[in-house]
C-alpha cells in the first residue's frame, strides 16, 4: 500500500465525513465522527461583532465602488498603471521592431530587396543641368550647356572656342549600374522585349543584348545606354518587370579630367592665335613655313582635345546600365504580364510579410524579458511558499 | 456543501456574487485565521487583509482552478502563513488567547466538557494536522479542494485528513 493509500474503512468514514460536511444523515457507527465535526465547528473562534460589522462595511463600500465604477462609461475611466506600463512597452518594442526592419530592408519586398551601392560615398550625384555662369572663360564665344550637350565628337576642328570648365557644386559624374531580374521562363521572352522597349522609350540605346531561352537556364543580359537623367526612371521601370534581385549603383567623378582638358584646350587656342598674328606679320617665305607647321601641329592637338572632351561629356551624360535577368522559381508569381490584381495581391502579401517581420523583431524583443520576469517571478513565488510552508511547520 | 457560483470579474453581477462569497465564508475564513494563528487581533487583520486580496486579485480567479472558496481559503491560507513568518521575524509575541471556556456554559456538562476538550486537543495538534482539520470540518472543502488549498493531490489532502483527524481522536481520547 503506498503513503497515500487509503483502506477501505478509512475511505468509507471519509466519505461518511463528506455527508456529515453536506449536513446529509450517516450510520450509527459515524455518529462519534459527526459528533467530532460539531465539537470543532462549535469551538471554532468567533468573529467579534464589532469587527465582523467594520468588515461588512468595508467590504460593502469596495463593493459598491466597483459596482459605480461598472456603470461608468469605459472610456472615463483611468487606465491603471499595469494596463499604461504593458502599453508602453508594447509600443516601445513596436517602434524598436519597426526601426530594425525597416533599417534591415524587409520593407522593400524581402527577398529582391536591391542592395543599393554607390561608388561615390558621402558625395552626392549631381549632374549639373545648367553650366556655371562664372565658369565660362572670357574668349568663349558659345556657352554649351553640359545636360544637353550638343558639341559630340564630330564637333568642328574649327570650332576653337573652349566649353566651359566646371567648379564648385557642377560635377560632371559618370553613372554605371548593374541591374539583375528574376522571372520564369515562361515570361523571359516578354520581359526581354519590355526591356528594349522601355529603354527606348527613356531615349537610351541597347549597347548589347543576348537572350537565351533554354528552361530554367533561360537566361538575358542587356548594356543599355541611357541618358543619365533618365536613370533612375528606367531602373524603376525595369523594376517593375520582374523581382529585383539585385542593385549596384556606382558613379564615377570626371569633372577634373573635363576640366583639365578644357584648360589645355584654352591654352592650345591662344596660343594659335598668337601664331597666326606672327603669320601674319611673317617677312620670309622659310619663317612662314615654319610657323605653318607649328599651326598644323597645333591644329592636330586641338582637335584631340575637342574629341576628349566630347567623349568626356558623353560619358557625363549616359549611363550605363547592365541589365541581367535569371530563371527564379520564386519569379514566377511576378510575371511580367501581372494584372493590376496581382500587383495589389503581391502588394498586400508584402505588407503582411512586413507586418509578420515586425511582430518577430517585437516578440524576439519582449519574449527574453517575459522569460526573465517569468523566472524571476517563478523563483520568488516557490522560494516564499516554501517559507510559508516551513512557518506552517514551526507554528 | 455550500456552492457558489464563480466569481466573476466584470459584469453587473460581479459585486453582487463576490459579496455573497463574503457571506458565506467571512466566518468560516475567520475561524480558519484565528486557529492558525491563535492571535484574535492577528486573525482579523489578516481576515480583513485576505478578502481585501480577494477583491483585488479577483480578475486573477481561474474556474478551472478550483471554485471561489478553495481560491478564497488559499488566499487567506498565504496571508496567515505570511503573518506567522513576519512574526517568527520580529520574534513577536501572542497578543491573546481568548479564554473561551464560559461559551460553553449553558449546555449540557458532558457536551461541554467534549467540547472544551476538542478544542484543547485541536490546539494541541501539529499545525498542519490543525489546518487540515479546520480546512475540512470548518472551511467545508472538499477533498479536490483541500487538495488545491494545500498544493498537494487528491489523495494525499485524503491521507493527510485522514491522518488528522486520526490524532485528534488519539489527543481527545476519543475512540472511534
Amino acid at each position: 500500500m503506498s503513503r497515500n493509500e487509503l483502506s477501505a474503512a478509512e475511505r468509507e468514514e471519509l466519505d461518511a465525513l463528506e455527508r456529515i460536511i453536506a449536513r446529509e444523515p450517516v450510520g450509527e457507527r459515524h455518529l462519534e465522527l459527526a459528533a467530532l465535526v460539531d465539537s470543532v465547528r462549535a469551538g471554532a473562534p468567533r468573529m467579534d461583532p464589532a469587527f465582523a460589522a467594520r468588515l461588512d462595511a468595508e467590504v460593502a463600500e469596495r463593493t459598491a465602488r466597483r459596482r459605480q465604477r461598472s456603470v461608468t462609461p469605459r472610456l472615463a475611466r483611468r487606465p491603471g498603471l499595469r494596463r499604461i506600463a504593458l502599453a508602453s512597452g508594447g509600443l516601445v518594442a513596436a517602434a524598436v521592431a519597426f526601426t530594425i526592419v525597416i533599417s534591415s530592408g524587409v520593407l522593400n519586398g524581402g527577398s529582391h530587396t536591391p542592395s543599393v551601392e554607390s561608388g561615390l560615398s558621402g558625395t552626392p550625384l549631381i549632374v549639373p543641368r545648367t553650366p556655371s555662369a562664372t565658369a565660362a572663360p572670357a574668349t568663349s564665344k558659345r556657352s554649351p550647356t553640359i545636360a544637353a550637350p550638343t558639341a559630340g565628337a564630330g564637333a568642328g576642328a574649327s570650332n576653337f572656342a573652349a566649353s566651359p570648365a566646371l567648379h564648385g557644386a557642377a560635377r560632371l559624374v559618370h553613372k554605371d549600374s548593374t541591374l539583375t531580374l528574376a522571372t520564369s521562363p515562361a515570361t523571359m521572352q516578354g520581359v526581354a522585349n519590355r526591356i528594349v522597349a522601355a529603354t527606348e522609350r527613356t531615349g537610351g540605346v541597347v549597347a548589347s543584348s543576348n537572350v537565351a531561352i533554354a528552361g530554367a537556364a533561360s537566361h538575358a543580359s542587356f548594356t543599355l545606354a541611357v541618358p543619365s537623367g533618365h536613370l533612375d526612371h528606367l531602373i524603376a521601370t525595369l523594376s517593375a518587370l520582374a523581382s529585383v534581385r539585385a542593385l549596384n549603383q556606382s558613379t564615377n567623378d570626371i569633372t577634373d579630367s573635363y576640366n583639365q582638358e578644357q584648360a589645355r584646350l584654352a591654352d592650345n587656342a591662344a596660343t594659335r592665335s598668337a601664331l597666326l598674328a606672327q603669320l601674319a606679320t611673317a617677312a620670309t617665305a622659310a619663317q612662314q613655313a615654319t610657323i605653318q607647321k607649328q599651326l598644323n601641329r597645333l591644329e592636330a592637338r586641338i582637335a584631340a582635345e575637342h574629341r576628349e572632351i566630347a567623349r568626356l561629356e558623353n560619358q557625363g551624360h549616359t549611363a550605363t546600365l547592365a541589365v541581367a535577368v535569371v530563371a527564379g522559381a520564386s519569379a514566377a508569381k511576378h510575371a511580367a504580364s501581372a494584372g493590376p490584381f496581382t500587383t495589389a495581391f503581391n502588394r498586400g502579401l508584402h505588407a503582411l510579410e512586413a507586418i509578420l517581420a515586425i511582430a518577430l523583431v517585437a516578440l524576439a524583443i519582449v519574449l527574453p524579458f517575459a522569460l526573465s520576469a517569468l523566472a524571476l517571478w517563478w523563483g520568488v513565488t516557490s522560494v516564499r511558499q516554501r517559507a510559508r510552508e516551513r512557518a506552517m511547520r514551526t507554528a | 456543501m455550500t456552492v457558489i457560483a464563480a466569481v466573476p470579474t466584470s459584469g453587473p453581477g460581479a459585486s453582487e456574487q463576490f459579496e455573497q462569497l463574503y457571506r458565506s465564508s467571512a466566518a468560516d475564513v475567520y475561524a480558519y485565521v484565528a486557529s492558525l494563528l491563535r492571535d484574535r487581533t492577528a486573525a482579523e487583520d489578516v481576515t480583513a487583509l485576505a478578502f481585501e486580496r480577494a477583491f483585488r486579485r479577483r480578475a486573477l480567479f481561474d474556474v478551472r482552478r478550483g471554485t471561489p472558496r478553495s481560491w478564497l481559503f488559499a488566499i487567506a491560507r498565504n496571508a496567515a502563513l505570511d503573518e506567522l513568518r513576519r512574526r517568527r521575524r520580529s520574534g513577536a509575541l501572542l497578543h491573546d488567547v481568548a479564554d473561551t471556556s464560559s461559551e460553553f456554559e449553558d449546555l449540557d456538562p458532558d457536551l461541554a466538557d467534549r467540547r472544551l476538550l476538542v478544542r484543547e486537543g485541536l490546539a494541541e495538534l501539529a499545525a498542519g494536522d490543525r489546518e487540515v482539520i479546520l480546512l475540512k470540518f470548518v472551511g467545508r472543502l472538499s477533498n479536490a479542494e483541500l487538495a488545491r488549498v494545500l498544493r498537494c493531490s487528491e489523495s494525499n489532502a485524503g491521507t493527510r485528513l485522514h491522518r488528522a483527524i486520526v490524532r485528534l481522536r488519539e489527543v481527545c481520547g476519543v475512540t472511534q
